[in-house]
């Protein structure tokens, strides 16, 4: 929706033991405009967690207790979708690559540039923003599709899968002009401007439905 | 009562009945073949009558003897003896007749005691009888019992899984176990004395001799490692242990051995010590990795705060408008950032410190003999021989002992593996040699491919290597180590081989 109503909300998590790395770091992303909140363990963070949470997570690797990576597999698990960038000091391939495989968007290794550590979160920041676009609109059509009759959820059904009017009159045991009424009737209640907007639609319907993987 | 009753029977038959019967049986015969008789002697005839208490004493016993005299008086009295036919006795008769009672008892006294003598006589012998064959018998019993378990200490003996053997006080071999013989492919028991020692291996033979010599001498048992030629000419590893055996006056009779298969344990022994080898290799590889990666995390938080606290501050100051608070704190926490990276560097530095040596007095031979018993296995294990020449009038110097072990094991070690693959002689040489000013030179050589004359000034240095599996770090903490002693170590250009010397200070 409105980029500056985003911005407000937006937070950038610092899960760091260091407590003057965190403040450097908090520092540093406040001389940029942006908001954050400390961490000093992933326990504390799971522990503080609400699902309203909106913008990114800066991660340390080593920390007390669990660790960087293992929180970030955690948040797989409970479907905490928020994005990660990871920090180490002592960074290895396999550790990289574990946790670029878990998703994380960028690999920073300590000590950094302030403009590696930036864009990072500007990029987490925009792919936070994307998935909750696409949630939003999700939202929004699922709020459409409740508000149709049966009749007309079965011929979009029909429709998206690629039939004309009279194979559909034919399976549903109608006349095609009736079928013609409940699927105009069907594209205005959807706000689809064509038959590709209400595939598309359909296919975010389905996948709110099977929301096994919420990445498409 | 019963008994009472059965031993007064027997009492009856014993001295009543059986006499009666015995002395009335005589008396009778007597009378019997002295009636015919008295016909032809004119004198009344008694002397059958004698005969027949002597028969009745000897049979029936004293009691008998009694019975058979009064009968025999009566008899005679009433038919030899005028008036005949009558109890009553004439005048003359009467010291003929006492002389013969008085004749008849002596006669029934004497004979019933030769009889009781005699009988005592039987019943001993019988007695001494039955003894020797009980003895024999126990004896026979005994003796079964010694063999068989003769036969099973033998059975024994023959089924341990060891080669076992006996010898005379003079080491002749006077028993070996079947294991022994068929180790030893022989086939004829036993092989004797001197032939014995040729079953140890030649460099081990002089080795045992001395062994058992000293254990002859000081008379108790001794126990060695040597290696033993089998049937089949190939020599293992075994451990003999002897144990005399030794008369009450402590005199050794007789030696026991037995021979104990080291070989696989050996073996193994070798391959737990290589296993030890490369881990402790590994691991001081490891802990290099470890202790650098700790290192760099430690420095690199400090710097990874520097870096965020400068660009903090740059950003504040670049913003519109500056920010000059929110500057200065962040260049505040800049500067607070940089003792703590220091910090870290002095805490890395103290780790390395000079401090952590402990010095003691220590004589370098004594050192150096005990490391060559460290490394005589490894050595043994390559084909190494260890040479000692040591100075005999070496000063004490003080030293961090564990450090100084530590530097010689790297030198000896670098020259055992120097050694691996080279042909001839393999020796490993340590020498002492005290120089004026109280200076110890220590040389370490062996006979190994040697030092490249090009890289000999750079071995010394760290992360310098030649080996694909090393650190680098071997010779440099020499170095190091002697450089806390105030020491210095270099590499000598040799004749064959590699020569390392260095040089401590005997402390004023």
């Amino acid at each position: 929706m409105t980029g500056d109503k985003n911005r407000s909300t937006e937070k950038v998590f610092i899960v760091e033991d260091d407590a003057s790395i965190c403040a450097g770091l908090s520092d540093l992303l406040e001389s940029a405009g942006l908001a954050t909140q400390s961490f000093a363990s992933a326990e504390q963070f799971l522990g503080r967690w609400t699902p309203d949470m909106t913008g990114c997570i800066v991660l340390d690797v080593r920390l007390p207790g669990i660790s960087g990576l293992e929180l970030q597999s955690k948040l797989l698990e409970s479907k905490i979708v928020l994005p990660v960038v990871i920090m180490t000091a002592h960074g290895d391939v396999p550790m990289v690559r574990k946790a670029l495989k878990a998703g994380a968007v960028e690999f920073l290794s300590k000590p950094f540039q302030d403009s590696e550590l930036l864009e990072a979160v500007e990029q987490a920041f925009a792919l936070d923003r994307v998935r909750r676009e696409k949630q939003d609109r999700a939202q929004t059509i699922e709020l459409r599709a409740q508000s149709l009759t049966e009749r007309e959820r079965q011929v979009m059904g029909l429709v998206t899968t690629g039939l004309t009017n009279k194979e559909i009159a034919e399976r549903l045991f109608l006349s095609v002009v009736t079928v013609k009424l409940h699927r105009g009737q069907m594209m205005r209640k959807m706000q689809a401007e064509s038959l590709a907007d209400l595939v598309k639609m359909s296919e975010l319907l389905s996948h709110q439905e099977n929301p096994r993987n919420p990445q498409s | 009562m019963n008994a009472r009753t059965v031993r007064w029977s027997r009492w009856t038959v014993e001295f009543g009945l059986k006499p009666l019967a015995i002395s009335t049986f005589f008396v009778l015969v007597a009378l019997l073949w002295t009636f015919p008789l008295q016909h032809a002697i004119a004198y009344p005839f008694v002397f059958l009558f004698f005969g027949a208490i002597m028969g009745s004493a000897w049979f029936g016993g004293f009691v008998a003897g009694l019975l058979a005299i009064g009968m025999s008086f009566v008899t005679i009295d009433f038919f030899f003896i005028p008036p005949l036919y009558s109890i009553s006795v004439g005048k003359e008769s009467r010291s003929f007749l006492t002389a013969f009672v008085v004749c008849a008892i002596a006669i029934a006294l004497v004979s019933s005691a030769r009889r009781r003598a005699e009988t005592a006589i039987l019943i001993a012998r019988d007695e001494l009888e039955q003894r020797v064959q009980e003895r024999t018998a126990e004896l026979k019993h005994s003796n079964a019992e010694i063999t068989e378990r003769e036969r099973q200490l033998r059975l024994l003996t023959e089924a341990i899984p060891q080669q076992i053997w006996a010898a005379d006080a003079g080491g002749r071999v006077e028993y070996c176990n079947r294991d022994l013989l068929e180790y030893l492919g022989v086939r004829t028991d036993p092989i004797q004395g001197e032939t014995f020692f040729s079953i140890f291996h030649p460099e081990d033979a002089s080795l045992f001799r001395e062994s058992w010599d000293g254990a002859r001498t000081s008379g108790g048992r001794f126990e060695i490692q040597v290696r033993v030629r089998g049937g089949s000419g190939l020599y293992r590893w075994f451990l003999v242990r002897g144990v005399p055996q030794r008369a009450s006056n402590g005199e050794i009779l007789r030696w026991y051995g037995v021979h104990i298969d080291l070989e696989d344990q050996h073996h193994s022994q070798q391959r737990i010590l290589s296993a030890y080898e490369n881990l402790s290799r590994f691991g001081r590889t490891m802990s290099l990795a470890e202790m650098a990666a700790s290192i760099a995390h430690e420095l690199n938080q400090p710097l990874t705060a520097l870096v965020t606290h400068a660009s903090a501050c740059r950003r504040w100051l670049q913003n519109e408008p500056p920010n000059v608070i929110r500057a200065t704190a962040a260049a505040d926490r800049l500067v607070q950032e940089t003792t703590r990276a220091a910090d870290v560097v002095s805490r890395v530095r103290s780790l390395f410190s000079k401090a952590d040596y402990v010095r003691e007095p220590t004589d370098l031979n004594q050192l150096i003999h005990g490391l060559s018993g460290v490394i005589r296995d490894d050595a043994i294990r390559r084909g190494v021989s260890i040479r000692l020449r040591l100075a005999n009038d070496l000063p004490v110097v003080d030293l961090d002992a564990v450090q100084m072990q530590q530097l010689l094991l790297n030198l000896a070690v670098n020259g055992m593996e120097a050694m691996e693959g080279a042909s001839g002689l393999k020796v490993l040489e340590f020498s002492t040699e005290a120089l004026a000013g109280g200076e110890i030179q220590v040389g370490v050589r062996d006979t190994g491919p040697g030092i490249p004359e090009t890289i000999r000034a750079r071995i010394f240095d760290p992360f310098f290597t030649t080996k694909p599996q090393g650190t680098g770090m071997g010779l440099a903490i020499c170095r190091s180590i002697l450089e806390a002693h105030d020491g210095r170590i270099w590499a000598e250009a040799a004749d064959s081989g590699a020569l390392v010397k260095f040089i401590v200070r005997a402390q004023a």
